[in-house]
Parts: structure tokens; C-alpha cells; sequence
């Protein structure tokens, strides 16, 4: 096991180094630069060709491509992640703000549709044909169905315009002091995302534990005379859990970057708005620190997903012991 | 039959049913028998005859579109007499029963055992749950259990996963997790039909070792004939739901009176006898269950096949220990003395 988290964290390196190459080129085939998009239109055309040149020379961009990989490489691996070419804010400064906010939005996200789905796909498969497993399979479909936006939007127009029961958006407002404060306003995005992952994990939990059901093993448990609980919860959650983790996991990244949408329908201050921002504004530095930390959220995550699936299921057996 | 104090288990007119469909699948349609203290009951027959569902009906095992529909199975338990028939099916104490006083053994040891937990684990459940004994003695006893099935190094296995061990040890861990709490009863359905020979004799091997110590009364679920004249005692001959004929190994074997039972024995190969022995499969295949012939079940497929045949022949005792159900016994039997 331990080796092969190590073997695994050798690749991990040279992995991250050439996606950020990657990404690096791609920013330079796409039309425009920085300075480009720091020139309003109005100003275009008083500025003159020098101007322009005497700016890229300020900023370095016209140094030939590798050079700027190399550079922009070196003081990365020494931890200076640079500044943003858009606002010149110090881009740690910009994670520092952007970074919790998402991870607190996903993370409860999260965890609340881990519990639920699971729970509800169970509950789904033991009672498998009555109204309950029917109902769910249809709440199941809906949620699968209707894009988040949409339903993030109904939930605002419900719960915070209608109801007044809870804020419209926001995550930190000057007058909030205590945990209990910023409660309020996680509520409804975190509800909205969670209810679409909780539909997807419900379908899988439900056809994982119908599929281990059907198997000899659990009538093997049965006939030794084990309660119903034992019998599913021990003997056929646990085995059906195997790919529940697996979805789960690949979810991990999706929770940074698939958050964008409910992040801009709810006015929450994350790193998905973030990402499209320095992207349109061609902000190398920003761009790259951001796409090699989901770089980094997508290797972790499947780590973690190989390390729990060995935990849970010793069928699968990691590397050479 | 004799003393009622040496039957560990009575069966009669049991009939279960599964309901698929809006349509009825009679597939135990009125089966009696007695399973006596240590002796080896083989059920035989085809496929599709109704063997596991008899066995998985005494387990209270059905899946959930079968029902016991009538007749009554007794189990003898410190002298009181249960009838298994009345109790919840997952109720209490059906599962007080299911473990430590009938045990079952499955046809293919590679999936009635958990993927995911050490044999060691899910043999100390069937303990915990019937036994009082507290963790250390629970561990020791799988230990010891392992080491009496013939499993080399019992202490090393014992935490091992059901993967790293191979078919017939996992075949030798399942009778252990079924012998565990001693069981007056142990059902196995074709405990070896996933096994290769050499292992299938150890296997039975085995078992009748624990019949001999133990005095388990076994019910062995086959459809091979060589195994039912190894190891039986008394022999059940299963077709369409009902036994045509049972009696002792020696009456069925040596005197078949019911034609299919006949065709079952000559539809085996027998070794030594070289490559030019008559082997007659038996023709046809069975009937659709659901749409199946009226009176003697198997009369269609019969060489002796008459009039008469299309009421159901009732249950004839030849002597004290040999029945058969079929209208010309007589005959037959006069043919093939």
C-alpha cells in the first residue's frame, strides 16, 4: 500500500508539469494577450504600436514563449505564484480568498448528498417496487434532469424572495461575526447543489445494492440465521459501497470546478467565477495557478479513491507486497 | 416410519409455489419425507425437479414470489416439536433456528462466501449470534474448526479473504461456518457440482466424518448417481415437484421401481465397463411447469406409459421402508428383478 502511494506520487510530478505546459501553450494560441485586454476599446485607437511594445516589454511578454515557461516555472516551484496581470493583486492573496469559500460550498455539498444518496439509494433497493422506491426513482430522474441553474434559480425565488426565509446570495457580509451568522447563506446553494448530486448517487447506491442483493452470499448470511440488518447493511452495503466510492470520488474534482454555475446564480465569492474572469483576460499567472490546482484536486481525488477502494474491497490488491 | 425419537426432521405434503407472471409455479407439490439423526438423506433428480427450493422451503431461504402454501415440516428441538412451516420468515425464531440447528452448504463456494470479509469473521458470526462464548473462544473455535476441515496453517488463514483461497478450501470453509454450532441438520445443495473429483471426494469425505462424530442428520441435494450410492442412506428421487420413489440406498439402487429412476441410473456411465456400455439419456427434456402434463408427471417421457397414467398414481409402500408412486410398479419391478 505504501509503496504504491509512493510509486503513485512519482508520477504525480512529471504529470502536473506537463499538464501546466500544456495549458501554457494553449494560452498562447489563443488570439490576444494581457495587454490586449487592458486597453479599453475607447483607448485602442489613440494607443500607438510603440506603446503597446513599450507594455509588453514592462510586463515580459515579449520575451519568446519558453522563456516565459521557464520563468514563470522557476518562481513557481520556489512558491511564487506571481501577480495578477488583470488587477495586479499578489494571486496567493486572490486563492486565500477564493479558495475557502468554494471548498466550504462544496465540502457541505458534499458531504450532505454522500450521506443522503447512499442512505436514500438503500432505502430505495430494500424496498425495491413499493411507492417509496417509486417516488424516489422520480425524484431520482428529476434531479438528474433539471439543470442546476434552473432549480438554484426557483430555490431563490421560493426561499428568499417569496418565503424570506433565506438570503438571495453572498457569502460575507462586513457585519458578520460569528459562524452562526454565515449559516443563513450557505443554506440554499449548498441545498442546491447537494440535492443534484444527491439524485445521482441515489441512482447508483440503488442499482450497486440491488445488483449485491441478487448475490449467493447474502442468502449464505441469511441462513446463518442473521438479522435483516446484519444481513443487508453488513453484508450487502458494504459491498456495494465499492462503486458508490468510486463516483463519489470523481466528484471530488467536479466539486472545485463544477460549482461555477451555482457560484454565479448565487453571487458566492469562489473560484469558478474567478477562473472564467482571468481566462477572458488572457492573466497567465491567474489561469495557470488555478488550472494546475485542479490538476491537483483531480490526481488527489483519484488517489484517494484507489486508497479507500483497497480499504473497502481486498479484492483489490495495490501494488507489489 | 420407526422411532419417531430418531427423525430429526419430517416433511409432509409440502407445497410451495411461486407466483410469477399471474401464473403458478407449482414447484413442490406435495413432497413428504424424514430426515433421521445421522444418517445422509439424497434428494436426486433433474434440474428444475424442485430439489433447492425443498431445501431453501425448510430454510424459510424462499426468494420473495415463492410461498409455502400447505403441508407441514417438523423439526425436533430439545424435545419439542417446531413446525417450521408457522414461523416468521425472518422472524426470530426462524433465525434461531437457521445456523445453529439447520446449516446449509451452497453449490458454488465461490460466491456464498462475502468478497469482503476474512473467513475467520464471517465464520465467528454464525458463533456470535448462537453461542455465548466471548472473542477469544469465538477465535480459537474458528481455529479449530479451519484445523478439523483439514485447512493447513488454520491460525494464518483464519484472517484471510475468501480470494486467496482456493475452490475446495473455500468449500471446507463454508462447512465449517455451517458446522460451527453443531447443527442437528445440515442441508447441502450440490455442494460439489463447482468442484473438481479429487476435491469432491474430500469434500464428502469430509462429511461423513462430521455425520459420524456429530450424529448430523444430512440432506444431500445431487444429481449425481455416483455420489448418492457413496455416500446415502436413504435416497428421495425428485421429478416435477413430487418424489416418485425413496427408500433406502439399497432399494432405490438396487431395485428402482419407478422407470424414471431406472432411466436416471442407466443415463450414467458406469467406470470400468469400458467404451461400448449403453448409456440411455433419458429422451425428451421436463415439461414446462407451467404447463404440465395431467397425472404422472413423467408419463410423456415413459416407456410404460398408459391409460392409466393420466390420473396421478398415488404413493405405494412396497415394504416398510421403499414407496414409489407410479400404476405399473408391478410390472416393472416383476421385469427388472
Amino acid at each position: 500500500m505504501t509503496t504504491y502511494i509512493i510509486q503513485r506520487l512519482f508520477i504525480f510530478f512529471p504529470m502536473l508539469l506537463v499538464i501546466s505546459f500544456l495549458v501554457y501553450s494553449g494560452l498562447e494560441l489563443s488570439p490576444g494577450d494581457a495587454v490586449s485586454h487592458m486597453i479599453s476599446p475607447e483607448l485602442a485607437s489613440t494607443i500607438t504600436a510603440e506603446q503597446l511594445d513599450a507594455m509588453r516589454e514592462a510586463y515580459g511578454l515579449n520575451q519568446s514563449f519558453l522563456t516565459r515557461y521557464w520563468i514563470w516555472l522557476t518562481s513557481m516551484v520556489q512558491g511564487d505564484m506571481g501577480y495578477s496581470m488583470a488587477g495586479g493583486v499578489a494571486i496567493s492573496e486572490i486563492m486565500v480568498k477564493t479558495v475557502p469559500a468554494t471548498l466550504e460550498l462544496s465540502m457541505v455539498a458534499l458531504f450532505f448528498s454522500t450521506i443522503l444518496g447512499c442512505s436514500l439509494g438503500v432505502i430505495s433497493a430494500l424496498k425495491r417496487g413499493s411507492g417509496t422506491d417509486n417516488s424516489l426513482t422520480v425524484a431520482g430522474m428529476a434531479g438528474v434532469s433539471i439543470p442546476e441553474f434552473f432549480f438554484g434559480l426557483v430555490a431563490i425565488l421560493l426561499f428568499a424572495i417569496e418565503l424570506k426565509w433565506l438570503p438571495v446570495g453572498g457569502r460575507l457580509l462586513p457585519h458578520y461575526e460569528t459562524l452562526w451568522d454565515r449559516i443563513p447563506n450557505i443554506v440554499l446553494p449548498s441545498l442546491v447543489l447537494a440535492l443534484m448530486m444527491t439524485a445521482g448517487a441515489m441512482r447508483y447506491a440503488r442499482s450497486s445494492m440491488l445488483d449485491v442483493l441478487a448475490r449467493e452470499f447474502i442468502t449464505t448470511a441469511r441462513s446463518k440465521g442473521m438479522p435483516e440488518w446484519r444481513v443487508n447493511i453488513l453484508h450487502g452495503f458494504r459491498v456495494a459501497l465499492t462503486p458508490v466510492v468510486v463516483l463519489i470520488g470523481f466528484r471530488l474534482p467536479l466539486l472545485i470546478g463544477g460549482s461555477t454555475i451555482i457560484e454565479q446564480v448565487y453571487q458566492w465569492p469562489g473560484i469558478g467565477s474567478m477562473f472564467i474572469r482571468s481566462v477572458r483576460a488572457s492573466d497567465y499567472p491567474l489561469v495557470m495557478t488555478i488550472s494546475l490546482m485542479y490538476v491537483f484536486v483531480v490526481l488527489t481525488a483519484s488517489l484517494i479513491i484507489d486508497v479507500l477502494t483497497a480499504l473497502i474491497d481486498p479484492r483489490v490488491r495495490l501494488g507489489k507486497e | 416410519m420407526e422411532d419417531k425419537n430418531n427423525i430429526a426432521l419430517s416433511v409432509r405434503d409440502l407445497k410451495t409455489f411461486f407466483y410469477t407472471n399471474n401464473r403458478c409455479n407449482k414447484a413442490v407439490n406435495g413432497v413428504s419425507f424424514d430426515v433421521e439423526k445421522g444418517k445422509t438423506l439424497c434428494i436426486v433428480g433433474e434440474s428444475g425437479c424442485g430439489k433447492s427450493v425443498t431445501a431453501a422451503t425448510i430454510m424459510q431461504l424462499l426468494p420473495t414470489l415463492s410461498r409455502i402454501e400447505e403441508g407441514e415440516i417438523k423439526f425436533q428441538k430439545d424435545n419439542k416439536i417446531i413446525n417450521i412451516e408457522k414461523l416468521e420468515k425472518n422472524g426470530k425464531e426462524m433465525r434461531e433456528i437457521r445456523g445453529s440447528d439447520i446449516a446449509m452448504i451452497f453449490q458454488d463456494p465461490m460466491t456464498a462466501l462475502n468478497p469482503v470479509y476474512t473467513v475467520g469473521f464471517q465464520i465467528s458470526e454464525n458463533l456470535k449470534y448462537h453461542t455465548n462464548l466471548n472473542k477469544k473462544e469465538i477465535r480459537e473455535k474458528c481455529i479449530s474448526l479451519l484445523n478439523d476441515m483439514g485447512i493447513p496453517l488454520p491460525e494464518k488463514r483464519v484472517d484471510e479473504y475468501p480470494h486467496s483461497y482456493s475452490g475446495g478450501m473455500r468449500q471446507r470453509a463454508m462447512i465449517a461456518m455451517a458446522m460451527a454450532c453443531n447443527p442437528k441438520i445440515l442441508i447441502a445443495d450440490e455442494p460439489t457440482t463447482a468442484l473438481d473429483v479429487t476435491i469432491q471426494a474430500q469434500i464428502f469425505e469430509l462429511m461423513d466424518k462430521l455425520k459420524k462424530e456429530n450424529d448430523t442428520a444430512i440432506i444431500l441435494i445431487t444429481h449425481d448417481m455416483g455420489v448418492v450410492a457413496e455416500l446415502a442412506d436413504n435416497v428421495a428421487v425428485m421429478y416435477m415437484g413430487n418424489i416418485v420413489e425413496a427408500g433406502t440406498a439399497d432399494d432405490v439402487l438396487r431395485r428402482p421401481t419407478h422407470p424414471y429412476t431406472k432411466a436416471l441410473l442407466e443415463s450414467v456411465p458406469v467406470l470400468g465397463r469400458g467404451k461400448n456400455q449403453d448409456i440411455n439419456p433419458i429422451k425428451g427434456s421436463t415439461p414446462d411447469p407451467y404447463n404440465r402434463p395431467i397425472g404422472c408427471q413423467f408419463a410423456p417421457r415413459c416407456n410404460w406409459q398408459t391409460e392409466s397414467c393420466d390420473v396421478m398414481p398415488e404413493i405405494t409402500q412396497i415394504n416398510e421402508t421403499h414407496q414409489v408412486r407410479c400404476h405399473k410398479y408391478e410390472q416393472f419391478f416383476e421385469k427388472y428383478k
